[in-house]
Order: C-alpha cells, then structure tokens, then sequence
C-alpha cells in the first residue's frame, strides 16, 4: 500500500466489507428502546462519556454574559443578576441561563493572547496556538477518538453548523484522519437524500458497495491521498448515519419541550444535539453566529443572546433530567471575547487577555467559578488560564489522561499542550 | 421673536463644552438657555449657557437617550441666544434671572422614567417610575404639555401623565424594539418607529393604529451576521405638522463594522408618500439627528469614525460641515440659530450658524 | 495495452522532433521539463514515469473539453499506433468547440466565485465568453473587454457581468482585481480596520478603488437593467483608522508598481460631455473608469502577464507556480521563478493565445507524467511537479462526465433526432448540471478552497433522483447498451472503457461477472454496477 502520511496503518482504516455488512445490518435494530426513554439514557451513563460545545462565532462578549461590571466605565448599561448559586451574578441578558448555574461552572480568568478570529479558534478547539508544520486535531476529533469503541454507527464528531456549512478549519482531525472528522450537519436538518430510495434494495445496495469498496481499493494501491482518503472515507461516515436516519427527526419530541428548547433555528439545533448526545454521540458540537460586534455591541447582544438563552437553559434541563449531565461534558466557548472599553461605535473590539468560558457537566464542580478579573475586566488578576490548561481540564472531565501520546505514523505527539495543565480546582 | 437670519453655509463651531466621558443624547430646554447631554456614566448634564455652570443630574443607573421637556415650548419663545464666542465667561450679562422651572422626563437602559425639575439648582429625582421592560429608548412630550410618550425594547408604546406620573394607555403592536417616537404637534396623533423600519400612525383617542409608514429603507437584516439593524435614531415634526423626518443607517453591507450610510427619510403627512435627503458626498455612517429649520432647510446628524452635518433645502444637500468627534445626537437651538452635537469623545459642540459678523443680539 | 517504457519516450522524441521547436530554440514545451527538471536535483531519480495512454487520454479529455473520453474515443485512441497520437489528440481536443465550453466554464468560476445572477443574464455572459474562446480572442482582449465593459451596450451587455454581479462595490471589486488579475489579495479588512495592514498596502488598495471611485450605479443601485455611469469629480481619500491625526490621504488612479495615471486639467465648465441632470446619464469628458483595463493589462505590468500565466499553468498542473493563485508576494516565492518569468513572457510574446499556451503545457513531459510515483521513489513535495497530481473533478467535469460514462449523453442526442444541434443538446445537459454545481460547488460569492467530501454530497451520490436517473436503463445509455451484451467479459469491458476509460484487469472482470450473477434482474445488476464505477475515488478524480 502507498505510505499514508497519517495514522491510517492501522486495521481500523482499512474499510472491511465486514464492518459494512454489519452496520446495514443493525439497521434499526440499534434503536432499542427508542428515543427519549429512561432505559437508553441509563445505558448511556453506564457506556461512556461524551462531549458537547457551543461556539458562539465572533467573540461573545464576557462583559455581557459570564463575567458584567455594570455600573464601570467599561460595563455598558445592563444590570447584573443574581443566579441560582448564591454569590454568582451574570449579565442581564441570560436570565434562563441563571437558573441553571448551579448546573453550571465559570472560568473568567482566561487570557488567550490572540485577537484574530482563526488562530482564536485553534485555540480553543485545539487547545494550542497556532504552529508551523504541524495541525492539531481539533477537540472533536480528540473526543470521538479517545471516547469512541470504533463501533458506534453514528459518526463520532458531529457539528451542527446555522447554515450550509462553515467553521475555521475544515480539515480538523489533522493526523488522526478522516474517520474523525466533522460530519457537518447544516442547520439541523435530516440531510437531504438521506432515506433509502424505493428502487433501491438492501441486497443491492450491499452488492454495489462491496464492489466500489473493491474499487477504492484497488485505486489505492498506487494512488492514495488525502483528497481521495476523504472522499472513501465519506461514503462510510454516510452508510452509519443513513443507519441512525431517524436520530433528525425531532419533529417525534414532546411538543412543549420543542417549544421551550424554541422553534428558531439554534433551539431546533440543540434539540438535535440533545438526540444525537442520547444515542451516543461522543462529541456535538452546534454553532451559533454572529457575535462580532464592533459596532453597536449592546443591541446585536440583546439579539443574539436572546436566541441563545432559553434553548441552553432548557438543554442543560433536559439533560439533566434525563440524567445524562454526569457524564456530559458541557463547554461554551468563542474564539477570543471583548474589550472592556466601548468604542466610539458602542461597539467591542476583540479581547483575548481576560475573558470567560461557561462549562458544565461531567467531572465539573457545579457552580464553581475559577479565576477573577479586575473591578473593570481589563486583566486578570486572579488563576489565570489558556486555552491549554481548558483543553486538559475538558479531558480530565470525561476520564481521559491528556499527558499521554497519540502516535501518527508512530512518532509521539502529546494530546494536550505538555506546558500547561488541567485546573483542577475545576474538577469534580 | 422674529427668526434671526442663519446662513447653513457659515455654521462654526460656537463652544464647546467637555465632559470627561461619552455622551450619548443632547437637547436644548424650550427656552433654549440650557443643553442636557446624557452621557456613558448613567449621568446627565445641564449646561448652563447664560453662566457656564455644569450641573449633575443623577439618579439613572444606566444610560439615557430619552429627553424630553414640558411644557415643550417656552411660553415666551425662546430666551436665549447663543452666543458665538468661545468663551463663556466672557459674556456680557443678559440680565436674565434664574429660569423658571419646568418638568424634565428622561428614559434609561434599565427602563425607568424619572421626572425632574429641570431648572432647578441641585436637581434630585422628583419621581422614578419602573416605565418598560428593557432599555427606554426614546422620550417625547404632547404639543399640550400634560402627556410624555415612552417607547423601547419590550415593543411597546406608552403613555403618562406629565403632572403625576399615572400611565394613561399602552399602545401595543410594534414586533420589535421601538426606537423613537414623536407627538403630531395638531394633536391627537402619535408616530412610533421600530427596529425594523415600521412607523405606526396611532390615533390617541382610540390608541389604534390609523396608518403605518414605510421606513423600511432603515432596515437591514444582516444575513452575514444573522442580525438586524435599523430604527429611526432620530425623528422629528415640522413645526407645522406636515412632514415626518426619520434618519438612521441604510445600505448596510456590514452591521458589526457600521458599513452603511445615512440616510434622512420625508414622510408627506397628509399622503405618507416618503421622500429620501441623501449625503451628497458618500459617507460612512448612522444618521443620528434631525430637525427641521424654521427658515425652510432640513438638518440632520450622524457619525461613526467622525461626524458630520448636513443641511438640504428641498432634496439638494447644500452645505455639509465636518465633526471631529463621532457625533451621537444633534439638537436644534429653539431659536434657530445654533445646533447642538453629542460627541462621542465626552464633548457637546454647539456650532452657530449665525452670519460672521454679527453679534448675539441683546434681548429685552 | 501499456507501451513499453523505450517505446513511449521514442514515440515522444520522434513527436517533439516533428512538431518542431520554435526556430532557434527549444520550444516552450521543452524549456518547461528543462527548468522543472532543474527544480530538485533528485527530480530525475523520483520523477514519476511517463503516464500510459489511458491516464492520459483521460487526463487530457477532462482538462481541455471538461469531460471524460467517451467509448469509442477511447478505442480509437488506444488502438491508434501513430508516435504523433498525442500531438493530435491535444490538437483536436484544442479544435474541439467543447474546448471553448470548458474553457469558457473554466474562467467563470474563477472570475466570479458562483455569485447569483444579479443585473446580468447568465446567458449572454456565458456566450461571451465561449465565443472569445472560440475565436481565440487573446486573453489581454479578454479582460479589458471585462474591466471596460459598463452595460450599456444592450448587444455587449453580457461582458459587464464582472461588476455587475458585486453591484460595482467598491471594497468587492477592488480586491477581486487584485486578486484575480494582479495575483494579490489585498483586500482592505472591511470587518475590523484592523491596524495589521499599513500605509504602503492601503494606498495599494485605493491606487486601484481610484480608477473607478467616480463610478455609480445609474439610475441606481437597485435597477435590474442599470448601467455604470461616471462623474467628473470626485477624489480618492482615506484615513488610517487608527492614526490618531486622522491625516486624510488621497491617491488618484494606479496600479501597484506603476506611475499614477493623472487627471488631465480640465477647463471649468468642460468637464463634461453630458452634464449630469435629472434621470440623465453624466458623461465626463475624461474617464478614469475607462483607464482601468489598459492599466491592468499593459505590458508595462508584469504582475498581469505573471498571474495569467500562472492560472493557465495552475488550470493543467493543478497548483501555481505561485501557491495559492492570489498570494503571489515576496513571502510566497514561485516554486520555479525563472519558469514563471518565461511562462509570462512567453504568453505575452504570443499575444496572450490561452489555447498556445494550453497545448505548450500539455505536450511537456511534465503534465504528461503519471500520477502514480515510481515504486520506492522519494516524495519530493507537490510544488516540485515530479508526480501528476490527483485534481478532484471540478462540479462541472463531475457532472459532464457523468452524463459521458452512463450515456445519458447519447440518449438525449439519440432522443433529439433530427432536431439535434449544439444548442439543443445542451439545452438538455445544462439542467442536468445544475445540482452538481449547487452540491458541489462553493457557496455563492466563495473562492475554491481545500477539497472536502460532504455529508450532504455523499448522500446526493448515493440516494440523490440525479444519479438514479443517470442509471436507470433508456434508449441509447450505458446500461441499456450493456443489457444488449450477452458475454459477461464484453460486458465487462464496456463498463470498464465507458466509465473509467480502460479495459478492467482480469480480477475486475471476475468480480463483475459475481456482480451479475449475485443480483437476478440484470437491468438492477447493471444499473448499480454503474453506480459503483461512477462512485469510485478513481472516477472522483482527475489523475
């Protein structure tokens, strides 16, 4: 075989008409006990753990959500209110969000060093700045990877994108290949075409993909690429979610709760993620857009934190009550947040030297907050952290050793940035 | 009062009056002998323009765009002109006494109402009503001084006694923010405008909408960003009622960098047929202010890295003047001959708009 | 069959010997394997061998018509035993007038990045610029007629779709020609005036905005049928948002690296021909918007020469000799800079001729080289050129192609009968073609990036009414043909020549042969054979 240049050496790459036959075969099988009930959500706190994020694109400010000074002359003019743990107050602007804090945890100690909107996300969804020669995987990867049994019939890193598609880094499981990649899901919906079409029989289908699996790999003997590794690669990722088809169907939900999650898109979106995350999804990711606000920062916030507040309340609820909180990681991020001083726009510019992250979830401290900035946000002055220190903590979370090694064509490159560490005062 | 000749094309700066942070609203009382700015601190400011003194309104604790007056107009015209020298404390005494009181309404970001004397020497909130939920963005009082109209962020519309503060009627329909709203100087008539460009025409005896005004051109969806821009940040009367001003930012091609331009729109009255004054130079910015000047031209403000003025006379855009502040409010002087401009930098410029050579005329 | 490895390098000796190098020299052709050669000292060791005459007959149908051979192509081709095979196949594809079609594609997605028809009808663009090509109009012509066209010429309107569909936006239209003509992507960062680019860069970027800064919209921005006007006024300025003086700059009309084109002093009251009024077009009496093409195209601005050459050699080799297209700056040398010179030059030499400049290309051994490396042969980095490289079929090749290999091309021209003609043919393919540029293409208004394989592409592929009705048998396509064989073998070879342009090894005849058997209605059997082939990474690709 041509030498790949990643880790795809390994038995679980080589696409096996056995591991083909036996997702078409589990069908719907795998659905025991459907959606939504209590015996699927034990099994699932019993078999593993999994991650779910939020990215809020643009830059949220912390100003106005996780960490307000109202009342400074960087604070703007919202209030702040009280949460449900006592002595944790958040802006205005999340009044269902508060409910949830004590389901919830801070970090507002943050300090990223970067104000440009690419390398901000790499360094948040890789856990370390930005390198020449090498890419990260990105954290979904990371979890699909190291949260995965490899026999999950759904693919392992799904992103649930607002519109056609989008995001920073389209090839984001780096070294450890394809099969951990995004499935991008644009705006929630059941992909078109997904369904089986009537003309088409399982036998038939059986036969033509055993013999276009036969094809690829006799392609790849002499010509193998990423390009065509991403291409192969897609059409197994498709067959399992064509498998799990009706996980899309959120239209068989509880209508009050379709209603309190909301009927907008980013309600619609976190309600999918809810159903994926149940069927064992090991990482989710939905985002929303757009907070970059350079210009009229306080009014695009009532706006677009308007549509994120009830939803993630309602998500952090329901997962709770379906008691899949202990062994979901929860994280919202963005690329970097905002400057303290208001503009001349009354707008925020970009800020990454002290800014938050809510968390919540599996092996967190609920109602925690770790780290303080100063009376008007514009440094840290108290358990200062990087996006590294995020990135060990989120795996520590969920069971995992971040210290250790992947091995991409058996070279060893530690999973977590080996300069910083997990905040432990985080854990649970 | 007879109108003093004002020539557009020679408004200068007159003074310019500091405040150590941004201010965000500005308006001249009636009487004209006094600039309220609102400023970031939650503050307002009266500026005395006879004796330079600067007095502290507080008692919001968020900031405030809404002022408004009552009576709306001094009952002996304007007071005061002002003067165009530099400075202040140089002014010859006009023999004015102190002014009389009169009823200050301001609207904050949390949603209160709180009525003051404006007049008076150590000002305190007289009363401090919980008006909306969410930010009050605009103040405005009847031609008969009894009612003042609130609107904001929770889509309503609503009305107060001047006098004891009592609510008097909600008017609901708006979907969204309502930024401005402004009394028909006839009477009897009431216009909101919303985010998304919407102008209701309420009847007041009925509190139902008679008409709605298209000032869609104010609104854009970004889809870049998924979020809307809009709303008329100023709105005005003529003095006589037969056209509506609306101003604010259209073209957007970007919402969060401020990408756009802005933008006046004329509302015919009596047929609702609208009318655009435009920039004649391009310019990048929110349309923040305007007013109509008794002489016949249409003024209006705005700004974004700077600011600037403009001035039409029908739909020709015939003299502009540069602002070195981005400018966040303008107000018209009741007497016409100097307008007022809220600078982001925490500084009020009045420009006069008086022929050079003349001098303030004295005033019995 | 494979040539021996002797017999193909003397078939292409003998055809470089008789097509013959310019007079005193080697031809473009050779100069370019010479310097490529040059490029590595180890290129000769690890350069890949010669491709086989199905690679290439593939390789070289898809570049230059946008599709693959079809059948009997590909028969005539193997079986032809003339040393001169290629030198002819490349002429007559050249001559082809499905040449100008995928030429004529080619550029219009590059050009405007799949935006949504706005002002300018698809058509008359799309006849543009296949008749340019037809006619071999030089490429210079070609974009000067572009970046002077204003729309008001009913008969020519189609040339102005360029600023048309970005509605003459300034930040939009100067980055555009920066990018796509200069090789620089300048674009001022509209989102955060962010203090990264400086003074040298902006007055860059307005140099070009100036040429057209007088340029409106007339009557305005939202008429569907509106034309570009000018006035006589108007200056270029500029402030450096975070220059605390607010130093208002200004800059008239130029292009990077050359003197600024002045305005001429006018007489008060002549600067116009046609004052502006009411509802009347202004026209000055002098024209900034009408120096921009030849300022862009001039021989005086190498970076014009550089860039287009660099596209052509990027459209065969499937990289840039500058990488990516629009980043051509002193960080990002060419990989061959004295290659590119003389490509540049070159092309000017012969009046910017694309479909020259094409076939120069297309005979090197260069683009003639497999895309599969010798066993054991080092990979020396794709910038080198030493392999082919593998180029994903672009949304249009994958859908023309498709049509190809099942037949539904055949079908529709059976099916048209006497009423078959150019037009009508592709009056029934374009449709056709139209989900694949929505499912595969970039978003409107997006530049191609990375090659990535969608959820929602896969799916179209494998569930998508498109591809189902490519394979359901009718009269005239692949698998009504192939119903018609009754010898699995010849079966066999038919699907193979059809759709992957080669005959199938002897292991591919067996499992076609189990294929057939395993299903018992032959129309399905056939019909999801095709479906298999036409999935295959090796039909995904350009290799």
């Amino acid at each position: 075989m041509t030498r790949c240049n990643y880790a795809c050496q390994t038995a679980d790459h080589v696409v096996s008409r056995r591991s083909f036959l036996g997702a078409a075969a589990a069908g719907f099988a795998g659905l025991v006990g459907g959606f939504g009930s209590p015996a699927a959500a034990r099994e699932l706190s019993r078999s593993g753990k999994r991650v779910f994020t939020i990215f809020l694109h643009g830059g949220v400010s912390q100003l106005e959500t996780w960490d307000p000074k109202p009342g400074t002359d960087t604070g703007g003019p919202f209030r702040a209110i009280p949460t449900s743990v006592p002595g944790i107050h958040i802006s205005e602007l999340l009044p269902h969000t508060a409910r949830q804090m004590h389901r919830l945890a801070l970090v507002r100690g943050l300090n990223t060093a970067d104000d440009d909107h690419g390398r901000g996300a790499i360094i948040m969804q890789t856990g370390r700045k930005p390198e020449p020669g090498i890419e990260y995987p990105h954290l979904g990867a990371v979890a699909a990877k190291l949260l995965g049994t490899g026999k999950e019939d759904l693919p392992g890193h799904i992103q649930i994108h607002p519109g056609g598609g989008g995001g920073f880094n389209k090839q984001d499981a780096a070294f450890l290949g394809p099969r951990y990649a995004a499935v991008v899901v644009g705006d929630g919906k059941p992909p078109a075409d997904l369904y089986r079409p009537a003309g088409l029989s399982t036998e038939a289908d059986r036969q033509r993909e055993a013999l276009r699996q036969k094809l690829n790999a006799r392609f790849a003997q002499t010509r193998r690429t990423a390009m065509t590794e991403a291409y192969t690669e897609s059409y197994d990722q498709a067959a399992k979610v064509i498998a799990r088809g009706d996980v899309f169907s959120i239209e068989k939900e509880d209508p009050k709760l379709a209603d309190r999650y909301g009927r907008h898109d980013f309600g619609r979106h976190l309600l999918l993620a809810r159903r994926l995350l149940e069927q064992g999804v090991t990482f989710v990711n939905v985002q929303h857009t757009n907070y970059d606000t350079h210009h009229e920062n306080f009014d695009f916030h009532i706006e677009q934190l308007g549509e994120f507040d009830q939803p993630f309340a309602t998500f952090v609820a329901d997962l709770a009550d379906r008691g899949m909180l202990e062994s979901t990681l929860i994280v919202v991020m963005s690329e970097f947040g905002r400057t303290p001083k208001i503009n001349h726009l009354y707008g925020r510019d970009h800020w990454s030297k002290s800014w938050s992250v809510a968390l919540g979830g599996c092996g967190l401290k609920a109602g925690a907050v770790i780290g303080k900035s100063n009376a008007n946000g514009t440094a840290v002055t108290d358990r200062e952290v990087n996006g590294g220190h995020l990135f060990h903590t989120y795996l520590r979370a969920v069971g995992q050793d971040p210290t250790k090694n992947f091995y991409p064509n058996d070279r060893p490159i530690p999973i977590a940035d080996p300069k910083a560490s997990a905040i432990t005062e985080l854990l649970a | 009062m007879a109108i003093p000749t004002v020539d557009p094309k020679q408004t200068r700066v007159g003074v310019e009056l500091k405040h150590p942070r941004p201010l965000i609203g500005c308006r001249f009382d009636p009487s004209g002998r006094f600039l309220f700015v609102s400023a970031e601190d939650s503050t307002l400011q009266r500026f005395d323009l006879l004796t330079g003194r600067k007095t502290a309104f507080t008692g919001h604790e968020s900031w405030v765009r809404g002022i408004a007056f009552s009576p709306p107009a001094a009952a002996a015209g304007p007071a005061c002109l002002v003067p165009p020298v530099a400075e202040l404390s140089a002014l010859p005494a006009l023999g004015l006494s102190a002014a009389p009181p009169f009823t200050l309404v301001t609207g904050d970001y949390h949603g209160r109402l709180i009525w003051w004397d404006g007049a008076a020497i150590a000002p305190k909130p007289a009363r401090n009503v919980a008006a909306h939920d969410g930010w009050v963005r605009a103040v405005a009082t009847s031609p008969d001084g009894k009612t003042v109209a609130s609107c904001g962020n929770d889509h309503l519309v609503k009305l107060w006694s001047v006098t004891d503060g009592k609510p008097q009627s909600v008017l609901e329909g708006h979907a969204c923010h309502v930024y401005n709203v402004a009394f028909h100087p006839g009477g009897g008539r009431l216009v909101s405008c919303d985010l998304k460009g919407i102008v209701k025409d309420w009847d007041l005896s009925t509190s139902k909408v008679v008409r709605e005004l298209d000032a869609k051109i104010l609104h854009k969806y970004d889809t870049g960003f998924r979020a809307d821009i809009g709303g008329a940040r100023g709105m005005t009367f003529s003095a006589d009622g037969s056209t509506l001003a609306c101003t604010g930012i259209t073209n957007v091609s970007n919402a969060f960098a401020g990408v756009g331009n802005p933008l006046v729109v004329l509302f015919d009255w009596k047929d609702g047929k609208a009318k655009q004054l435009k920039p004649k130079e391009a310019y990048q910015g929110t349309g923040w202010g305007v007013a109509f000047h008794p002489a016949g031209f249409v003024v209006a403000a705005g700004g974004a890295a700077n600011g600037r003025i403009w001035f039409w006379t029908g739909e020709d855009n015939i003299h502009k003047v540069d602002v070195p502040v981005s400018a966040r409010d303008m107000a018209l002087h009741p007497s016409g001959t100097a307008l007022a401009i809220a600078g982001h930098a925490g500084n009020a410029i009045v420009y006069t708009m008086l022929p050079g050579s003349e001098k303030a005329p004295a005033k019995k | 069959m494979r040539l021996s490895q002797r017999a193909r390098l003397f078939a292409l000796a003998i055809a470089a010997i008789l097509a013959g190098p310019a007079a005193g020299g080697d031809s473009l052709s050779e100069r370019i394997d010479t310097l490529i050669a040059a490029g590595h000292r180890d290129y000769a060791t690890n350069a890949a061998p010669i491709a086989s005459d199905d690679e290439f007959l593939r390789r070289v149908t898809l570049d230059l018509i946008g599709r693959v051979p079809t059948a009997t192509e590909a028969r005539t081709f193997f079986a032809d035993r003339s040393p001169f095979k290629r030198v002819r196949l490349i002429d007559a594809l050249l001559a082809n007038p499905e040449s100008s079609r995928r030429l004529a594609q080619y550029l219009d997605v590059a050009l405007l990045d799949r935006r949504r028809d706005n002002k300018v009808a698809r058509p008359a663009w799309e006849e543009f610029l296949r008749s340019s090509f037809e006619r071999d109009k030089p490429y210079e012509v070609l974009v000067r007629e572009i970046l002077s066209a204003d729309g008001a010429d009913p008969a020519t309107r189609g040339t102005a779709k360029f600023f048309m569909d970005r509605d003459l936006d300034p930040q939009v239209v100067t980055r555009d020609i920066g990018r796509l003509f200069l090789g620089r992507n300048i674009q001022c960062s509209q989102c955060h005036d962010h203090p990264q680019w400086d003074d040298y860069k902006q007055a860059e970027y307005y140099g070009i905005q100036a040429f057209f800064n007088r340029t409106f919209l007339f009557p305005n921005a939202q008429a569907p049928n509106a034309v570009i006007a000018e006035k006589a006024d108007g200056e270029m300025s500029f402030t450096n948002v975070f220059d605390k003086a607010k130093v208002q700059k200004t800059t008239g009309p130029r292009v990077p690296g050359q003197p600024v084109v002045a305005d001429p002093k006018l007489e008060k009251g002549k600067e116009y021909m046609v004052a502006p009024a009411k509802d009347v077009k202004p026209v000055p009496a002098y024209s900034r918007f009408a120096r921009l093409a030849t300022a862009i195209t001039t021989g005086d601005n190498p970076a014009f020469r550089r860039t287009a050459a660099n596209r052509w050699w990027s459209f065969l080799m499937g990289r840039g000799l500058v990488h990516p297209l629009d980043q051509d700056h002193s960080g990002n040398p060419p990989s061959h800079p004295a290659l590119l010179d003389l490509l540049g030059d070159e092309f000017a030499a012969h009046k910017f001729d694309v479909k020259w400049l094409v076939r120069e290309i297309a005979l090197s051994q260069t683009y003639q080289r497999s895309s599969a490396a010798a066993p054991g042969a080092k990979d020396l980095g794709a910038s080198k050129f030493a392999v082919a490289p593998l180029k994903p079929l672009s949304p249009e090749q994958f859908a023309y192609s498709l049509m190809q290999a099942t037949g539904l091309t055949d079908a529709e021209r059976a099916a048209l009968g006497d009423g078959l003609t150019d037009a009508a043919l592709q009056a029934k393919l374009a449709p056709v073609a139209a989900p694949f540029q929505n499912v595969f293409g970039t978003r409107p208004g997006e530049p191609e990036e990375k090659f990535v394989s969608t959820l929602d592409q896969t799916l179209f592929l494998k569930h998508g009414g498109t591809i189902r009705n490519m394979i359901a048998p009718r009269p005239g396509n692949l698998v009504d043909r192939t119903l018609k064989i009754a010898e699995p073998d010849a079966i066999a070879d038919e699907l193979f020549i059809s759709v992957l342009t080669r005959h199938p090894t002897a292991e591919e005849r067996k499992d076609i042969v189990e294929a057939l058997k395993a299903v018992p209605d032959r129309r399905t059997a056939l019909a999801e054979i095709v479906w298999a082939l036409v999935a295959s990474a090796e039909f995904r690709f350009n290799h």
